[in-house]
């Protein structure tokens, strides 16, 4: 025979089985698939695993699960879920008209088990334990969910989880995310969503035409997520926010020689068990309060970084050798450029750079700034990592801004004049930084030349890579210039004047610069960045305070942070 | 010979209706998005019928120079894929565009057939005899496997194993019509079957577990077991006549899983029954015996192979999809050409319908 003809044989023989296979199952099982297909009698009971938990440096618990019981039943007959549901409301303390609602809400089809009461603690799931011997239709399964041991702490790091929105859902159903699923929302749930969650499993169980468990066809284990360990240290963390309590603002403290965030707080903040729980009032709340309790202001917003910046317009002008330690200028408490009056917030007399660092002479640095040159100031404003992203872990990360004269040439088509330099100078205008990137930038001067990295996020799933995240990015400016501004920073605190003074009653020597920014119409925002202990630095805090009032309250939060620290021998 | 362009076209439009109605039933109970895909279904069709009325007006010998660029952009798109996978960290087997899904594989099978078709009937030049009749092992069998196994490899890599299978087996029967001597085929074929035990431990789990769930359903009820399960639970309560439309309760009831894609079958068998998918698996039938007879009138080597080559495309899409359907083979992942949802799918078989239709009028030119 040709070789077509036998294919063409094949192809016949195929189409004639796949007959036969229809003929087989339509006709001879027919009658059997159909009672099959009516009572469907396979049932799936899907059972999920519990999300991973999030660890501080030291192990312990920040969020973790536990488990609850969901109640669901098997609604195959109407007459009969009436009186079920009266039973259960009974046992449970629930009002029928609840379970009731919750019955009609879930209802897909009455062979698929409908959720009716969720969150159900183990006393009372144990006592509807025992009734199921009776009415076997009930499925009582255990649900992991979120728990905070600690309430709010650390509410901004770690953020929420919640029912996944619409948004999400279009951009993470490639990576099998479904529509109810329960994601993480800001904070290392969302960032780490992918790792924390965990896989559904099940079992397959077979029912009799009542809807009746008859036995367990199949079981498949759900799987935990993986656990994800901070650099957060809990004990250092609960200081902060209860040193921040009531005020609004940011503080983060961070390890200045490999960028390890140790504790960062936003105020105010909110409670993440709210989401867990669904309390409707609670979320809206949340998300009308004018305060936005939601947003992480240590990286999400930025502020003027007011005389915080002064450091950056000192190396500048050292670096490029406009002014040396012996260069003075006179303060008499206002300076013209220009044609304009500029004033300091006090009559501070001769000032070289020491002098100047520790009283925050806003004169000083009026005329530094016109030496150095805005474009100058710009650039090493970027070089000490400000007006771009760190490379934060935590989603919503804002850059910060820092003006120049090409910036506003190019967008605005404006101009820069002196008087813009002298604005700029003292780190008011159109400058915005982060917190984190204030606390960065300080952490320069702290280890003596290196730009870290900040990160937060250590080992994932018993992996470590607190080495692969170290990334130390050299400074390189001249020795001579860090030796001048860190002796100044520690005359802000040391020198009697200086006006980080309220700190040199602590038994450990710390060093900073507090900043005043100004607010139209509204009360200053506070600063405090500084570093300790000051021979070999350990810790970079920076204090924030939103509408705070001078940088004299922020400096007084630092000096409760680390009289506390000290008192529980952190340091 | 216009009859053979009617009978295909009536067919294929009949089927494809078929399909949407199989679609729209077996979504119409679901929420949201799902709604539509009926729609999204008719377009595609609509979008299909054009490209075979475009492809059955274009001479196809002109594919026998386009067949270097044609294969060229199939390996492109699937390298593409194959990088986007990558960089994505997961499985993909689609491109996205602006408002669909774009799936390469699809289109590749297509690439592949024209490119064998051209190679087994290339001429020498000085008598008007084919070539590949005194090919010897390496260009009747090597060479061209090679340019078949990138494609391959890719689509297997997606990971898209039905797909994948499914160029090896258009080889194999291509092969099988050339003039290419008997013994080397089965040489090849020994070559390829037997280290099959070695490549098992090649395959991803979730292969491994499709397999093994194919010989026995039981050991996975609530994964690809299931689906085998469901599926033939809902052809089988169909009966002699089905259930009607709209009635089924299998495949609307969330209980069969890829109800308006894979197992879109499965969906049809329930609501009209024994003889409604008899019907169906002879409207199938007629179009590839079309597809043969075209083959066996036209004269001209690449046109027949290439008659061939899209109806034996055809042939064991149809026969292998329903068989997984029916649980007579593992659950692969192949659409069922016509019916499934799915634009690249419904796209690619009318185009082949059309350079089929095409093949038929270009013959009586000569």
């Amino acid at each position: 025979m040709e070789r077509k003809n036998i294919l063409n044989l094949i192809i016949i023989i195929t189409f004639a089985v796949l007959l036969i296979g229809l003929l087989n199952l339509d006709i001879l099982q027919g009658s059997k698939f159909r009672k099959l297909s009516d009572s469907n009698s396979i049932r799936l009971i899907s059972q999920s695993g519990a999300r991973g938990n999030i660890l501080d440096r030291n192990g312990e618990i920040i969020v973790g699960s536990k488990i609850s019981y969901d109640v669901m039943i098997l609604p195959e007959e109407p007459s009969h879920v009436g009186y079920l549901l009266s039973r259960i409301s009974h046992i449970l303390k629930i009002e029928l008209g609840q379970l009731k609602a919750a019955l009609k809400k879930n209802f897909i089809s009455s062979s698929v088990p409908v959720v009716i009461a969720s969150n159900i603690d183990l006393k009372k799931a144990i006592l509807l334990g025992e009734y199921r011997a009776e009415e076997p239709s009930i499925i009582i399964t255990p649900k992991p969910l979120r728990n905070y041991p600690h309430g709010s702490l650390a509410a901004h790091v770690v953020g929420y989880v919640n029912q996944i929105d619409r948004w999400r859902l279009t951009k993470l159903e490639d990576y099998g995310y479904k529509t109810k699923d329960i994601v993480g929302f800001g904070g290392v749930e969302e960032k780490y969503d992918y790792y924390l969650r965990q896989e559904e499993g099940g079992q397959s169980v077979e029912v009799n035409h009542r809807g009746q468990f008859m036995r367990v066809l199949g079981f498949q284990a759900p799987t935990n997520g993986r656990d994800i360990q901070l650099t957060l240290d809990l004990k250092i963390q609960k200081i902060v926010e209860d040193s921040m309590a009531g005020r609004k603002g940011s503080a983060i403290l961070m390890d200045p020689q490999d960028g390890q965030i140790l504790a960062l707080a936003s105020y105010p903040n909110f409670n993440p068990a709210v989401f867990v729980n669904n309390r409707s009032s609670l979320i809206a709340g949340l998300i009308n309060n004018p305060d936005a309790p939601l947003i992480n202001r240590s990286i999400s917003s930025s502020y003027p970084p007011a005389s915080v910046f002064k450091m950056i317009v000192a190396s500048a002008a050292l670096e490029l050798k406009k002014i040396d330690t012996s260069t003075s200028f006179l303060c008499q408490g206002s300076t013209m450029v220009g044609a304009r009056k500029y004033s300091c917030w006090d009559t501070h007399g001769r000032q070289n750079i020491f002098q100047a660092v520790a009283h925050s002479c806003d004169i000083f640095f009026y005329r530094t700034g016109l030496l150095a040159g805005a474009q100058n100031i710009h650039d090493y404003a970027l070089k000490l990592g400000l007006g771009k992203n760190v490379g934060f872990e935590l989603p919503y990360e804002t850059s910060g801004f820092i003006p120049s004269p090409l910036w506003r040439k190019l967008n605005k088509f404006q101009s820069w004049f002196d008087g813009d330099t002298a604005n700029l100078a003292i780190g008011q205008g159109d400058c915005l930084v982060t917190p984190l990137q204030a606390t960065n930038m300080m952490a320069v001067f702290a280890n003596g030349g290196f730009l870290t990295s900040p990160y937060i996020v250590r080992a994932v799933g018993g992996l470590d890579f607190s080495t692969k995240k170290k990334k130390l990015i050299p400074v390189k400016f001249k020795q001579s210039t860090f030796n001048t501004i860190i002796s100044g920073l520690r005359k802000v605190v040391s020198d009697p004047e200086g006006t980080g003074n309220a700190l040199s009653s602590l038994p450990v020597k710390v060093a900073g610069k507090t900043g005043t920014a100004q607010v139209a119409r509204k009360a200053t925002h506070a600063w405090f960045l500084g570093f300790f202990p000051f021979d070999k630095p350990k810790f970079v805090i920076c204090i924030f305070l939103e509408h705070g009032g001078p940088g004299h309250t922020a400096s007084v939060v630092a000096k409760q942070i680390i009289a506390e620290m000290d008192k529980q021998g952190l340091i | 010979m216009r009859s053979s362009f009617f009978k295909i076209f009536i067919l294929a439009l009949i089927i494809s209706l078929l399909g949407v109605l199989s679609i729209y039933s077996s979504t119409f109970q679901k929420l949201g998005a799902w709604q539509n895909i009926y729609m999204r279904q008719m377009l595609w069709l609509i979008i299909g019928l054009a490209c075979f009325f475009i492809f059955s007006g274009i001479n196809y010998r002109k594919l026998w120079d386009a067949n270097y660029f044609i294969y060229a952009a199939a390996l492109f798109f699937l390298f593409l894929v194959f990088a986007l996978g990558i960089i994505r960290l997961g499985a993909q087997r689609w491109l996205r565009f602006a408002w669909f899904n774009f799936q390469p594989s699809e289109f590749a099978k297509l690439a592949v057939i024209i490119f064998l078709a051209r190679y087994f009937s290339r001429k020498s030049v000085n008598d008007t005899s084919l070539l590949s009749g005194k090919f010897g092992i390496f260009r009747g069998i090597i060479l061209p496997f090679i340019f078949v196994a990138i494609p391959m490899f890719l689509i297997i890599e997606q990971p898209d194993l039905g797909s994948g299978l499914m160029l090896m087996l258009i080889f194999v029967c291509l092969l099988y019509l050339t003039n290419v001597r008997l013994r080397y085929i089965s040489v090849f074929l020994s070559l390829i079957i037997l280290p099959l035990p070695f490549l098992w431990n090649f395959l991803h789990d979730y292969q491994k577990q499709r397999l093994l769930v194919f010989l026995n359903p039981n050991i996975d009820p609530l994964g690809a077991g299931y689906t085998i399960i469901q599926s033939k639970i809902a052809i089988g309560s169909g009966g002699f006549f089905g259930r009607g439309w709209l009635a089924g309760t299998q495949s609307q009831l969330y209980f069969l899983p890829e109800s308006h894609t894979d197992f879109i079958f499965a969906t049809f068998s329930e609501q009209w029954g024994f003889l409604g998918s008899c019907l169906l698996i002879l409207m199938y039938y007629l179009i590839i015996r079309q597809g043969f007879l075209i083959a066996q009138r036209t004269q001209d080597t690449f046109g027949k192979l290439l008659a061939y080559g899209i109806s034996l495309l055809l042939a064991l899409q149809v026969s292998i999809n329903i068989a997984m359907n029916m649980g007579l083979a593992p659950v692969v992942g192949l659409p069922l050409p016509l019916m499934s949802y799915g634009g690249s799918s419904i796209l690619t078989t009318f185009i082949a319908l059309g350079i089929l239709v095409n093949i038929d009028r270009t013959r009586t030119v000569f």
